[in-house]
C-alpha cells in the first residue's frame, strides 16, 4: 500500500470537506425543523465550507504524484482487516471538487425553487445528509467503506424521489428506485465479499497496483469485476435496471439535477473510474462494461426522442450519457471517462435547472405545454438551455464538445468499428433530441393569452445559478488537457496510450451532431415545422420506444409470474400450511388431549372404581406374592 | 359352628366380588347403591363368622353398627339419587355431568 505521511492541515482540511453536511443534517434535523430560514442557512454553510476545503484541497496537490491516504484500523479479525479513512488522488479530488461545487449551486437555487415549500428544512436535511454521503463516498479508501456511503446516497436518494410523499406516483417512484439499485447492489456486496475473501482486504488501493493482485487468479478477479459492475448498472440506471431513473424524476427538480444526473447517478460510472486498473486486467469484464454501455446508451436515446416530459427526456439522456461514459472508460479511455463525467455533471445540471425553472413557472412537465406558453420569446433560461443543449449534444465550443470527442477517439482506437458506429449513431440521437427538446420549448408560436406574468421569487438567484453554470460549461472544455495531466499525474498508469484527435473523426462526429441538430430544426424548430418527428410516422415503433421498450411491462410480468405466481405463492403455501398448520396442528392436540384427560374428572364414578379395584387388586396380588416367596 | 369357618369367609368373599362387580358395571345408580350394600353386608358376615370363630362378642358388636350406618347411607343415598333424577332425568353416572353417554 502506498502511504505518506498525511499533513496535519490537509487531515484537518479533510475533514472539513466532509463534516460539516453532517452535522448541518443533524443540527436541521434535531433544532431548527420550523426555521426554514436558518435549517437553508446552515446547510448551505456546510457545503459552501465543504466546497471551500475541496478548493484548497484540489489547488495544494494540483502536481501531486502518489496518492495520499490516512486509514485507522476498523474491523480485524483473522486474515480480514478493514480500515476507514480518507485517500486523496486526483480523481477523488476532481469528483469532491464536482459534487460540493454541484451540491453548492443547486441549494442555493433551491432556496427559490422550494421557496414556501411545508416542508423546506426537511428537504435541506436530506439535501445536506447527501452532500456527506457522496463527499464520503468518493473520498473512500477502501471497497467497504465506499459501500456504506453508497447505501447511504441510495438513502437520500430515496428520501428526495419521495420527498412529496403524499403524491401516490412520488412514493412509489422512490420506492422504484431503492428497490431496482438495491438489486444491483446485493451484486456489489457479493463482489466485495468474493474480493474479501481472497485477498482479505478490501483496500482499493490494493486493487488498483495495475499488476495481478496476490492471491486472485484471472477467473476470480472478472467474476469480482462483474460483480462490482452489477451495483455500477444499478446505481448508474444502465441496462437492464435503467427503467428507475425516468421514475425518479418525481422528486423536486434541484433533486433530479444533484442526484439524478450530475452526481449520485455517476457515482457509479465514478467507481469504474476508481477500480479502473482492477477492471482492465479482465478483458471480459471490460466487454460487459462496453457492451452494457452501449445498449443503454441507445435504447436510452430512442426513448427520449419520443418522450413529451421534459424532465424525462433529461433523464433518458442522463442514462445515455452515462453508458457513453461506461464505453469510454470499457474502452480503455480513463482521462475520457471522467472528464466526460465531469463535463456532465456541469451541463446536465444546467439543463436540469432551465427545466426547474420553466416547469415552477408554466406549471407542467409537458414541453408541448411549456412551448404554447412559453412563445417564441428568448429569455436568459432560454439562452442557458441552448448553451446546456450545445453541450450534451457535442457542439464546439462547449465542454461536452471536449469530453465527447475523447471518447469517440477511445472508441475508434477499438479494432471493432461497431463501437464507433454505435457511439456516432448515440450521438445523432443526443442531438436530434436534446435540440427536438429545446426547439419545441423556445420556438412554438404562444397560444392566445398563455403570457402570465412571472412571480417567481427569489427568481434572480435561480437565473443567477443558471449564469454560473452556463460560464463553467463554456469554459471546462478548455481546460481538458491540465485536467488530463493532472488525472495522470498520480495514478500508475496502465494501458492509457493516448489517442490523439484524428481530424477526420473530429469532423465526422461534429458533422454527426449538427445533422442531429439540423434534422430536429426542419421538424420542430422552423415556423412551419410540422412538429412530429421522423419516428412518430411509425407509430408502433414510436409506441415501443415511449413504453421504454417495454422493460417495465417485461418487469411487471416477470414479478407477477415468477415472483407473485412462483416463488412467493409456494413460499406463502409453505408458511400458511407447514409452518402455520404445524404449529395450529400441534395447538390442536393439545387442547384435544386436554378435553380428554378433563373428562375423567367429570361423573365417571364408575371408571374411578375401576381403578381403584384395578389397584387393590395389584396390591394384594403384590401382597400375596410377597409373602409367598 | 356347623359350617366351616372358612367356607363361610370364601362365601362372604364371593358376596363382596358380587357386590365390586354389581358397583362397577351396572349403568343404574340404584343397582350401584345396592351392590355397594351387599358389599357392607358381605363385610359384616366376615366380621360374625370371625367372632364366633374367636369366641369373642365384638364381631357381632361391629355388625350392629355396620347395619346402622349402611340404614342410613342407604336412605342418604336414595334422597340424593331422587334428588338427582329430577334435576338431570336421568340415573345414568355417565350422562349426570359429562357429555359422553349415548342415550339408548
Amino acid at each position: 500500500m502506498i502511504e505518506a505521511n498525511i499533513h496535519t492541515v490537509t487531515f484537518w482540511t479533510v475533514l472539513l470537506a466532509s463534516m460539516p453536511p453532517l452535522a448541518a443534517f443533524a443540527a436541521i434535523l434535531i433544532f431548527f425543523r420550523g426555521r426554514p430560514k436558518v435549517s437553508a442557512g446552515l446547510s448551505i454553510g456546510a457545503i459552501g465550507l465543504s466546497l471551500l476545503a475541496a478548493a484548497f484541497l484540489l489547488m495544494r496537490y494540483w502536481n501531486m504524484t502518489a496518492p495520499l491516504s490516512h486509514t485507522g484500523q476498523w474491523v480485524c479479525s483473522g486474515d480480514l482487516s478493514i480500515s476507514v479513512g480518507f485517500l486523496l488522488d486526483p480523481l477523488n479530488m476532481l469528483m469532491l471538487a464536482v459534487v460540493s461545487t454541484i451540491s453548492f449551486l443547486v441549494q442555493v437555487y433551491s432556496l427559490g425553487y422550494m421557496h414556501g415549500d411545508p416542508g423546506f428544512s426537511r428537504y435541506y436535511a436530506y439535501m445536506s445528509l447527501f452532500a456527506w454521503a457522496m463527499i464520503c463516498l468518493v473520498l473512500s479508501p477502501t471497497l467497504v467503506q465506499l459501500y456504506i456511503f453508497w447505501e447511504l446516497v441510495g438513502l437520500s436518494s430515496y428520501l428526495l424521489i419521495g420527498f412529496w410523499h403524499e403524491k401516490f406516483s412520488a412514493s412509489q417512484a422512490g420506492k422504484k428506485a431503492f428497490v431496482m439499485t438495491r438489486l444491483g447492489d446485493v451484486f456489489f456486496l457479493m463482489g466485495i465479499l468474493l474480493l474479501l475473501t481472497h485477498i482479505g482486504s478490501p483496500d482499493i488501493l490494493l486493487l488498483d497496483k495495475g499488476t495481478p493482485v496476490a492471491g486472485l487468479t484471472p477467473m476470480v478477479a472478472a467474476v469480482g469485476a462483474m460483480l462490482i459492475f452489477g451495483g455500477i448498472i444499478g446505481k448508474s440506471a444502465q441496462f437492464p435496471l435503467m427503467t428507475w431513473l425516468p421514475d425518479a424524476m418525481e422528486g423536486p427538480t434541484p433533486v433530479s439535477a444533484l442526484l439524478h444526473s450530475a452526481t449520485m447517478v455517476a457515482a457509479g460510472v465514478f467507481l469504474l473510474a476508481r477500480l479502473f486498473p482492477f477492471f482492465s486486467q479482465s478483458p471480459s469484464a471490460m466487454m460487459l462494461c462496453l457492451s452494457v454501455g452501449t445498449v443503454s446508451m441507445l435504447m436510452a436515446g430512442t426513448s427520449a426522442i419520443v418522450s413529451r416530459d421534459i424532465k424525462q427526456v433529461l433523464a433518458y439522456s442522463t442514462i445515455s450519457q452515462l453508458g457513453f461514459m461506461i464505453m469510454g472508460l470499457a474502452a480503455g479511455g480513463y482521462e475520457a471517462g471522467v472528464f466526460h463525467l465531469t463535463t456532465h455533471a456541469g451541463f446536465k445540471a444546467l439543463l436540469f435547472l432551465c427545466a426547474g425553472v420553466l416547469i415552477h413557472r408554466h406549471h407542467t412537465n409537458d414541453i408541448f405545454e411549456i412551448g404554447a406558453k412559453n412563445g417564441r420569446g428568448l429569455s436568459p433560461t432560454i439562452a442557458a438551455l441552448f448553451i446546456g443543449g450545445g453541450a450534451l449534444s457535442g457542439i464546439w465550443p462547449f465542454s461536452g464538445f471536449f469530453s465527447k470527442e475523447m471518447i469517440m477517439a477511445e472508441l475508434a482506437a477499438l479494432h471493432n468499428p461497431i463501437w464507433l458506429l454505435a457511439g456516432l449513431a448515440g450521438a445523432f440521437l443526443t442531438a436530434y433530441y436534446t435540440f427536438r427538446m429545446i426547439f419545441i420549448v423556445a420556438f412554438s408560436s404562444a397560444s392566445p393569452g398563455a403570457t402570465e406574468a412571472d412571480h417567481t421569487p427569489l427568481r434572480s438567484v435561480m437565473v443567477g445559478v443558471l449564469g454560473i453554470l452556463s460560464a463553467i460549461t463554456l469554459v471546462l472544455g478548455f481546460f481538458q488537457d491540465g485536467l488530463r495531466d493532472f488525472l495522470i499525474g498520480g495514478r500508475l498508469a496502465v494501458g492509457t496510450a493516448n489517442h490523439g484527435h484524428s481530424p477526420v473523426l473530429l469532423m465526422t462526429a461534429l458533422g454527426i451532431s449538427v445533422s442531429g441538430v439540423l434534422l430536429a430544426w426542419f421538424e420542430f424548430g422552423r415556423r412551419a415545422a410540422p412538429k412530429t418527428g421522423f419516428v412518430e410516422r411509425f407509430p408502433a415503433l414510436a409506441d415501443f420506444f415511449a413504453q421504454r421498450w417495454y422493460l417495465d411491462r417485461f418487469y411487471r410480468r416477470f414479478i407477477d409470474v415468477v415472483i407473485y405466481r412462483g416463488i412467493s405463492f409456494y413460499c406463502t403455501q409453505n408458511d400458511n400450511k407447514i409452518i402455520d398448520g404445524g404449529v395450529h396442528r400441534l395447538a390442536q392436540a393439545a387442547v384435544g388431549v386436554g378435553r380428554r384427560a378433563a373428562n375423567w374428572h367429570e361423573a365417571l364414578i364408575q371408571a374411578r372404581l375401576w381403578v381403584m379395584v384395578g389397584v387393590v387388586l395389584v396390591l394384594l396380588a403384590f401382597f400375596v406374592y410377597q409373602v409367598a416367596i | 359352628m356347623i359350617v366351616p369357618y372358612y367356607h363361610v369367609l370364601l362365601f362372604a368373599g364371593i358376596l363382596f366380588g358380587l357386590g365390586v362387580i354389581c358397583t362397577l358395571t351396572r349403568r343404574n345408580l340404584i343397582m350401584i347403591l345396592l351392590g355397594l350394600e351387599i358389599m357392607l353386608n358381605a363385610g359384616a358376615l366376615a366380621f360374625i363368622a370371625s367372632g364366633l370363630d374367636a369366641g369373642q362378642i365384638e364381631g357381632q358388636a361391629v355388625v350392629i353398627f355396620v347395619l346402622a350406618v349402611a340404614a342410613a347411607e342407604v336412605s342418604l343415598g336414595l334422597a340424593l339419587i331422587t334428588t338427582i333424577y329430577r334435576q338431570t332425568g336421568t340415573t345414568d353416572p355417565r350422562c349426570i355431568e359429562s357429555d359422553t353417554c349415548e342415550l339408548e
